[in-house]
C-alpha cells in the first residue's frame, strides 16, 4: 500500500468502517443499480400518462374558462381549494417529520427524512398549482405578489389569501433550502463514488465541493438545527394561514376559532399517511428493510393515532360548540353535514379519520404492511373529504336557502385531480431515480458506533 | 447494552427531602390556613354575597389545577414517547400530581353554594340572569347546578385516578426494579391521554369559559391547555433548582436537563402565543357581535393594559430572552424567567376570569392575592407531604442512566 | 518515506499538508485533541458525518450563525410591517371589511412568514459563506484515500502553512497521535491549472446572460411605445365574441351593427332641459307660474294633498304649521339636533315665489333634507300648488267664499 503505516484493524474496529460502509452502498445501490424493479417502470409510465393528462387539462381550463369544473355561483371553491388544502396538507409530514422531531431528538426520522421532505416540495409543487388555476386569469398571477407592476397597485394584505401566498411560498422555500442542505453531503458521496467524469462533475458541483471538515460540520449543524427551529412554526403557520382563509369568514361551519390546530393536526395526519403510502412499498422495492425499520413504520403508525384523535377531538369541539353556543346557523350546518345531501361525503370522512387511524392500537395493524397499506390509502381518502365537506357543504347551505344547491364535478375535476397525483408520483419517481433516497450521513450519525463513547470509554 | 452498573445515580446522591420535607409542609400549610381564613374574611365584609371571594378563589382555585394538569401532562408524554431526558424529572411532576385530590376538597366551595342554590357565583346559575337572556335558556339543559357539579367530580375523579395510578407504579417501581412496570405505564399512557384531552378540555369550558356564559370559542380549551404547560415548566424549573440549593438530586438534574426544561417553557410561551392570536384575531376579523362580546371588555375597557401585559410580558420579553440557549442553560437567568412566567401565567387566568365580574373595567382586590396564597400554601404542603415519603428521583427506571448522561446539541 | 503512491497523481505541486487516517470517530477525537494540545493552529478534522464531541476536542468557537439569524428574523418583521403599512395604508390607501387601513392584527401572518423566510435565507446562505462553499476544488481530492471522507474514512490533516508544521515532527505526531495511514498532499504543480472544465464557467456564463433577455425585454416594452398591436397570448379577453362599431351584422333588420336611436331619444345631457319643470326657474328668477306640464286642477291638487300628507305632514303637520309628530315627539324628549320646521304659514313664505317652495322640496333646506329622489317633479309642483291652497285657506276672508255658499256659514 502507499502508506507508511499499516496498523492492525481490531475486528471491532473494522465493524464500524464496516457498518458506515453498508449504509453508503445501501442507499447508493438504489440509484446505481443497473436494472430497476419493474413496478418503478410501470409506476412511472403510469405517472406519465397522468402528467399528459394534467397538461391536456390545464390546456383546456386556459383556453374555455373554469366553467369547465362543477364550480358555480353557489359553490366557488369546489375541488380546486380542497385538492389545494389536500395537497398543502400532504406537504406537512415531510418538514414535520425533518425539523419537528429532529428537535425532539427522535433519531428514528433520519430513514424517512430525505423522501419525506421531497414529497413535500413535490406535495406543495402540486397545491400551488390550485389556487394559481383558480382564480380564472392564471397569466396574471403575479399580481399577487407586490410588484410595481402596470397598475399601479398594490395587493390587498389584510386578505387571507394574500396570507396564503406568502405562506405557501416561504414554506416552499425553507422546504427546498432545508431538502437540498441536508442532501449536500450525500451529494458529496456520489461524487466521490461516480464511475464517469460527467457524474462526478455534475454531483462535484451540486455539492458545492462538500469536504466534510470538522469545522464545516460545526457551522452545517448549527444551521440545520437553526433551520429545523424556523421550519417548526412555519409548518404550524402554513396549515393555520390555511385554515384562516375559512375560519376569518362569518360562514358557519369555517368561522371557528379551533380551526388553525385542527387544521394542521389533520395535515400531519394526512402527511404521514401518504408518506406511508409511499415508502412502505418502496421499502419493499429496494430492500431498504435495514435502514427504514419495523419500528420507524410502528412510529409513523403510532403518529397516525395521535394526531387521527386530534382530529376526531376537533369534530367534537366544534359539534359540542355549535349546539352549546345556540347559534342556530352553526347548529345548522353540523346537523346538515350528518343529515345532509352530502351524508355520504361526512360518513366517508367520520370512518376513514375517527375509525381508521384505531385500528393502530393493534400491534399487527402496525407491522402488517398490507393493513398498513389498506389503512393509509384509507386516511388519504379521508382527509381530502374532510376538506371536501368543509368547503362543499358549507357553501352549498349557505344563510339564504335561495342560493342552496347542490355540487356536482365534471370529468375536467377528476382529470385535475388525478394528473397532479400523477405530477406528484412522476417527480417522486424520479427522486428515488437520481437523488440519495436517504440521508446517509444522518443515518451514520444515528448509529451506535458512530458515539465516541461506543466501545467503552466508559 | 445498558449494564447495570451504568443505570445507578452518580455516587453520593441526595434522592431524599430529609428534614426539608416537614419543613416545607408546616411553613406552607401555615400560610395556607392563615391566608385562606383572610379571604373568606375578607369576602363575607366584601357585602356582595360573596361574589367577589368566589371569583378570586376561582382564579387561585383554577392557577393550581392548571399545575397539576401540565404535571399530569408530561408524564403520560413522557411515558408515551420514552424520552429520556425527563427521566431523573418525572418524580416531581408525579409529586406535584398528588395536589389533585387538595383541589377536589377545595372545588367543593365553588360547588356546594352552587348545589345550595346560591345564584351569585356563575351568572347561568342565577334565575334572572336566564330568563333575560334567550340564548341561556338552551345552555341551561348544559350549564345547570347539579350536572355542573356532576362533571366537576368526574373531571377531579379522572385526574385523581390517572396521578394515583402513575405515582404508585413509578414509587413501586423504585421497590421493585421491575422494568416491565415502564411498559405498563407507557401502554396506559396512550388511553390516559384521552381521558386527559378530554377532561382538560371540558373542565375549561365549563369552569372558566361559563363565566361569561353566552359567549363561546372552539379554541378556549386549547388556549387553557397553553396555559397548563407554561405553568409546570417554569414550576418543574424552579422546584428542581431550590432541591439543587439543598442538595438534592443536584448531580442527576443537570443544566443539560433545565436546557430542556427551558426549551419545553419557551415551546409552550410560543404555543400560548399562537393560540391567543389565533382566538384573537379570528374573532376580530369575523367581527360578529356576539363572539366579540369578550374580547369588548378585555380591549375596550383599562382591561386592555392588562392584554397588552399579556402580549408583552407573557410572550414577547420572555419569548426573545429564551431564544438564546445561554437563558436557558445558566439557572439563575432560568429561575428570573420562570419566576416571571409564573407570575404572568396568574395574570393569565385573572385575565381569563376577572372581567366577568367587572365587565367595566379593572378592579383589584388583596383577596386576588390572598385566595391564591391560601390555595398555594395548601397545594405546596400536600406536595411537599407527599414528597417526603418517596426518592426524588425514579431511580430504578430502566432509561436512569440515559438519562442521567444525556446531553444536548 | 509515502510518497510511493501509484494512484495519485504526480505530487508536483508544493507540499500542501500531510493527511492522516485514522479508523473510528473515537481516535478521530482523540487525535484532534492531541494535535490541539501540540499547538497546530491550520488543521482541520473530516469526516462522514459530525463527529460527537470533536468540537470541544479541536477547540472550535462556537459560529456567530445564531446571530445573523436572528438580525435575519428581525429585518423579515421590520421589512413586511413596513411595507404592509406603507402599501396599503400610505400609497394605496383601501377600506376592506371594515378594517382600518393600516391593521396590524392582519398583517401578523404575513409578517411572520417573512421573519421566517429571512431568517431561513439568513441560515442557508450565511451557513456556506462561512464555510467558504461552494469551493468545487481543493487540494485534498487530490488524494483518492480522501474520497473515502464521504463514506467511512476519518480523518486529519495539518497545513504546510502551519508555523510549527515540520515534516518529520509532524508525521511523528500524527503516527503518535493514532493514524493508520499518512501520506502527503501536494498542490498542483502549475497554480495556474483551472481544475474546473472550462465548459462550465462558459455555460454559466451564457446561462445567466439567456436568463436576462426576457427582462431585459420586459424592460424595453415598459419604457419604449410601438404602433404594432401587442402578442395575443390568451386570447379571449382580446377577442371576445361581440360585435363592434361599423361592422355588418345578420342579425340585425338592415344588416349593419350601428342601429338608428329609437324614436324620441334625447342626447346625453339634454333631457332635462327644461328649467321651469325641472328647475322651477324661468329667464333666471324663480318661477312664479306653474309649468304647463302641472297646469293647475282640481286633480292637481288633491294629488298635492296626498303627496302631502305623506311626505311632508310628519314634521309641518297635516295644516302646515310645523307641528307634525315628528317634531311633537322632538320637543318633548328635547333633542338637542332638532331645528324646528317652518311654519308654512308665515309671511316670508307666502311670498315665496313658486318655483322657490319647488326648490326647497328638491333640495331641502337648513335641515330639510332633499326629496328630489322620492319624489317626482309633476309630484313636488302638485304639492307647491296644495301649499298654495292651504296657505290661502289659512288667510281666507268671507270674500273668498262664494257668494251662493255664503248662507251656509254661521
Amino acid at each position: 500500500m502507499d502508506t507508511a503505516i499499516d496498523k492492525d484493524e481490531t475486528p471491532q474496529k473494522s465493524t464500524a468502517a464496516a457498518v458506515f460502509q453498508r449504509v453508503t452502498e445501501t442507499v447508493s445501490g438504489v440509484v446505481e443499480r443497473r436494472t430497476w424493479p419493474k413496478a418503478w417502470y410501470i409506476a412511472f409510465a403510469i405517472s406519465c400518462c397522468l402528467v399528459v393528462l394534467l397538461g391536456i387539462s390545464l390546456w383546456h381550463l386556459f383556453f374555455t374558462g373554469i366553467g369547465i369544473w362543477g364550480t358555480n355561483n353557489t359553490e366557488g371553491w369546489g375541488w380546486a381549494i380542497v385538492n389545494f388544502v389536500f395537497w398543502v396538507g400532504i406537504g406537512h409530514a415531510g418538514t414535520l417529520i425533518s425539523a419537528i422531531l429532529f428537535l425532539m431528538r427522535q433519531t428514528w426520522r433520519t430513514s424517512i427524512n430525505r423522501s419525506a421532505e421531497a414529497m413535500t416540495i413535490f406535495a406543495v409543487m402540486c397545491a400551488g398549482i390550485f389556487p394559481l388555476i383558480h382564480v380564472g386569469r392564471p397569466w396574471v398571477v403575479y399580481w399577487m405578489f407586490p410588484l410595481p407592476y402596470d397598475m399601479d397597485i398594490w395587493p390587498q394584505f389584510r386578505s387571507p389569501l394574500m396570507w396564503d401566498v406568502f405562506a405557501v411560498s416561504t414554506y416552499f422555500t425553507v422546504s427546498l433550502l432545508f431538502w437540498y442542505m441536508g442532501m449536500v453531503p450525500d451529494l458529496g458521496t456520489f461524487r466521490d463514488r461516480a464511475k464517469s467524469k460527467i457524474k462526478a462533475v455534475v454531483f462535484g458541483v451540486l455539492s458545492f465541493g462538500w469536504r466534510g471538515s470538522a469545522k464545516q460540520w460545526h457551522r452545517y449543524e448549527r444551521a440545520y438545527l437553526l433551520l429545523a427551529a424556523l421550519a417548526t412554526p412555519l409548518v404550524l403557520s402554513v396549515h393555520s394561514v390555511v385554515s384562516f382563509d375559512f375560519a376569518v369568514s362569518q360562514q358557519p361551519g369555517w368561522h371557528t376559532p379551533i380551526f388553525p390546530p385542527y387544521f394542521v393536526a389533520g395535515a400531519i395526519y394526512s402527511g404521514f399517511g401518504m408518506v406511508l403510502t409511499l415508502l412502505v412499498p418502496a421499502r419493499y422495492l429496494f430492500g431498504l428493510g435495514d435502514i427504514i425499520k419495523k419500528s420507524h413504520i410502528e412510529a409513523m403508525c403510532k403518529v397516525l393515532l395521535l394526531t387521527g384523535s386530534l382530529v376526531a377531538f376537533s369534530y367534537m369541539t366544534e359539534f359540542f360548540i355549535a349546539w352549546y353556543s345556540g347559534n342556530p346557523y352553526e347548529g345548522f350546518t353540523f346537523f346538515n353535514r350528518v343529515f345532509g345531501p352530502f351524508q355520504w361525503a361526512w360518513g366517508i370522512m367520520a370512518f376513514c379519520n375517527v375509525v381508521v387511524p384505531h385500528f393502530f392500537w393493534f400491534k399487527k395493524c402496525r407491522t402488517n404492511p398490507w393493513i398498513i397499506m389498506g389503512l393509509v390509502l384509507l386516511v388519504n381518502v379521508g382527509m381530502w373529504f374532510e376538506r371536501f365537506i368543509i368547503i362543499v357543504s358549507s357553501l352549498t347551505r349557505e344563510f339564504v336557502p335561495a342560493t342552496w344547491d347542490y355540487f356536482v364535478p365534471t370529468f375536467w375535476d377528476a382529470a385535475t385531480f388525478l394528473g397532479t397525483i400523477g405530477m406528484f408520483l412522476f417527480l417522486f419517481l424520479l427522486f428515488l431515480r437520481y437523488l440519495p433516497m436517504i440521508a446517509m450521513s444522518e443515518v451514520k450519525a444515528a448509529t451506535p458506533e458512530a458515539h465516541a463513547d461506543h466501545h467503552g470509554t466508559h | 447494552m445498558s449494564a447495570s452498573s451504568d443505570n445507578e445515580l452518580p455516587p453520593g446522591e441526595k434522592v431524599r427531602l430529609g428534614p426539608l420535607g416537614p419543613q416545607v409542609v408546616r411553613v406552607a400549610g401555615a400560610i395556607g390556613v392563615i391566608f385562606l381564613i383572610a379571604t373568606v374574611i375578607l369576602g363575607l365584609t366584601n357585602g356582595d354575597h360573596m361574589r367577589r371571594f368566589f371569583h378570586s378563589y376561582l382564579i387561585g382555585f383554577t392557577y393550581f389545577v392548571t399545575l397539576g394538569l401540565g404535571a399530569l401532562f408530561f408524564i403520560l408524554l413522557h411515558h408515551i414517547t420514552r424520552t429520556k431526558w425527563g427521566v431523573t424529572s418525572r418524580r416531581i411532576a408525579e409529586c406535584i400530581t398528588g395536589v389533585f385530590p387538595l383541589l377536589f376538597v377545595l372545588s367543593f366551595v365553588l360547588l356546594l353554594p352552587l348545589l345550595l342554590g346560591h345564584e351569585s357565583f356563575y351568572s347561568w346559575s342565577n334565575h334572572d340572569f336566564v330568563a333575560h337572556h334567550e340564548a341561556m335558556e338552551h345552555k341551561t339543559a348544559w350549564l345547570n347546578a347539579p350536572f355542573f357539579a356532576l362533571r366537576v367530580v368526574l373531571y377531579f375523579g379522572v385526574w385523581m385516578a390517572l396521578s394515583r395510578y402513575f405515582f404508585k407504579k413509578s414509587v413501586g417501581q423504585d421497590a421493585s426494579g421491575d422494568p416491565a412496570a415502564s411498559d405498563q405505564m407507557r401502554r396506559a399512557a396512550g388511553p390516559a391521554l384521552f381521558a386527559f384531552g378530554l377532561t382538560l378540555n371540558f373542565f375549561a369550558w365549563d369552569v372558566l369559559m361559563s363565566l361569561e356564559p353566552e359567549w363561546y370559542s372552539t379554541m378556549y380549551g386549547v388556549y387553557f391547555f397553553g396555559g397548563c404547560g407554561v405553568m409546570f415548566y417554569a414550576a418543574l424549573a424552579l422546584s428542581s433548582m431550590g432541591l439543587r440549593r439543598r442538595g438534592i438530586a443536584a448531580k442527576s438534574i443537570t443544566v443539560e436537563h433545565y436546557h430542556d426544561m427551558g426549551k419545553m417553557l419557551f415551546a409552550f410561551i410560543f404555543f400560548w402565543a399562537y393560540i391567543a392570536f389565533s382566538q384573537f384575531m379570528l374573532i376580530w376579523y369575523g367581527n360578529i357581535p356576539e363572539e366579540t362580546a369578550y374580547y369588548n371588555v378585555r380591549i375596550m375597557t383599562d382591561w386592555k393594559w392588562i392584554s397588552l401585559a399579556l402580549l408583552f410580558l407573557h410572550w414577547m420579553i420572555p419569548f426573545t430572552f429564551l431564544l438564546s440557549r445561554h437563558t436557558k442553560r445558566r439557572l439563575p437567568l432560568l429561575a428570573l424567567f420562570s419566576v416571571w412566567m409564573l407570575v404572568m401565567h396568574w395574570v393569565d387566568v385573572y385575565w381569563l376570569v376577572m372581567p366577568a365580574y367587572s365587565p367595566g373595567g379593572m378592579a383589584f382586590s388583596v383577596m386576588d392575592i390572598t385566595a391564591t396564597l391560601g390555595i398555594g400554601g395548601l397545594a405546596v404542603a400536600t406536595v411537599a407531604k407527599l414528597a417526603s415519603g418517596v426518592d426524588i428521583i425514579p431511580t430504578k427506571d430502566p432509561l436512569l442512566g440515559e438519562s442521567l448522561r444525556f446531553e444536548n446539541m | 518515506m509515502s510518497e510511493h503512491n501509484q494512484t495519485n497523481p504526480p505530487a508536483d505541486g508544493p507540499l500542501w499538508g500531510l493527511l492522516a487516517e485514522v479508523s473510528t470517530p473515537t481516535e478521530l477525537v482523540s487525535a484532534a485533541a492531541k494535535v490541539r494540545a501540540a499547538g497546530y493552529t491550520q488543521w482541520d478534522c473530516y469526516s462522514p458525518f459530525p463527529v460527537h464531541g470533536i468540537d470541544r476536542a479541536m477547540g472550535t468557537k462556537p459560529t456567530i450563525l445564531p446571530v445573523l439569524v436572528f438580525m435575519g428574523g428581525i429585518t423579515g418583521t421590520g421589512l413586511a410591517i413596513l411595507m404592509q403599512w406603507w402599501m396599503n395604508a400610505v400609497d394605496w390607501p383601501w377600506i376592506v371589511s371594515g378594517k382600518p387601513y393600516f391593521s396590524l392584527p392582519a398583517n401578523i401572518p404575513i409578517a411572520f412568514e417573512l421573519t421566517i423566510l429571512l431568517a431561513s435565507l439568513t441560515a442557508f446562505f450565511g451557513m456556506w459563506a462561512l464555510n467558504k462553499l461552494p469551493q468545487v476544488w481543493h487540494p485534498l481530492f487530490r488524494s483518492d484515500r480522501f474520497a473515502k471522507v464521504t463514506n467511512n474514512g476519518f480523518f486529519l490533516a495539518i497545513q504546510a502553512d502551519d508555523d510549527k508544521f515540520d515534516r518529520e515532527a509532524t508525521e511523528a505526531l500524527l503516527k503518535e497521535a493514532g493514524a493508520t495511514a499518512i501520506e502527503a498532499v501536494h498542490l498542483d504543480a502549475d497554480p495556474k491549472k483551472k481544475k474546473m472544465p472550462r465548459q462550465i464557467p462558459a455555460f454559466i456564463a451564457i446561462t445567466a446572460v439567456a436568463a436576462l433577455v426576457p427582462f431585459a425585454c420586459i424592460a424595453k416594452a415598459r419604457t419604449s411605445k410601438s404602433s404594432e398591436p401587442h402578442y395575443h397570448i390568451i386570447p379571449d379577453m382580446d377577442f371576445q365574441p361581440k360585435a363592434q362599431a361599423q361592422q355588418a351584422s345578420a342579425l340585425l333588420p338592415d344588416g349593419r351593427v350601428d342601429q338608428m336611436p329609437v324614436e324620441g331619444t334625447v342626447a346625453r345631457g339634454e333631457l332635462k332641459a327644461d328649467d321651469h319643470f325641472y328647475r322651477g326657474i324661468v329667464d333666471g328668477a324663480w318661477a312664479t307660474t306653474f309649468p304647463e306640464q302641472v297646469p293647475p286642477s282640481k286633480e292637481s291638487i288633491e294629488r298635492g294633498h296626498q303627496r302631502f300628507n305623506i311626505y311632508c305632514s310628519p314634521c309641518h303637520g297635516l295644516s302646515g304649521y310645523g307641528n307634525g309628530m315628528v317634531a311633537q315627539r322632538a320637543e318633548k324628549i328635547g333633542s338637542p339636533n332638532w331645528t324646528v320646521p317652518s311654519n308654512l304659514h308665515q309671511e316670508y313664505i307666502i311670498r315665496q315665489p313658486h318655483g322657490q317652495i319647488f326648490n326647497t322640496i328638491s333640495n331641502g333646506i337648513r335641515n330639510m333634507p332633499s326629496y328630489g329622489a322620492q319624489i317626482p317633479e309633476a309630484d313636488r309642483w302638485a304639492i307647491v300648488m296644495y301649499v298654495r291652497a292651504l296657505q290661502r285657506s289659512q288667510h281666507a276672508t268671507v270674500a273668498d267664499v262664494p257668494p251662493t255658499l255664503r248662507q251656509t256659514l254661521r
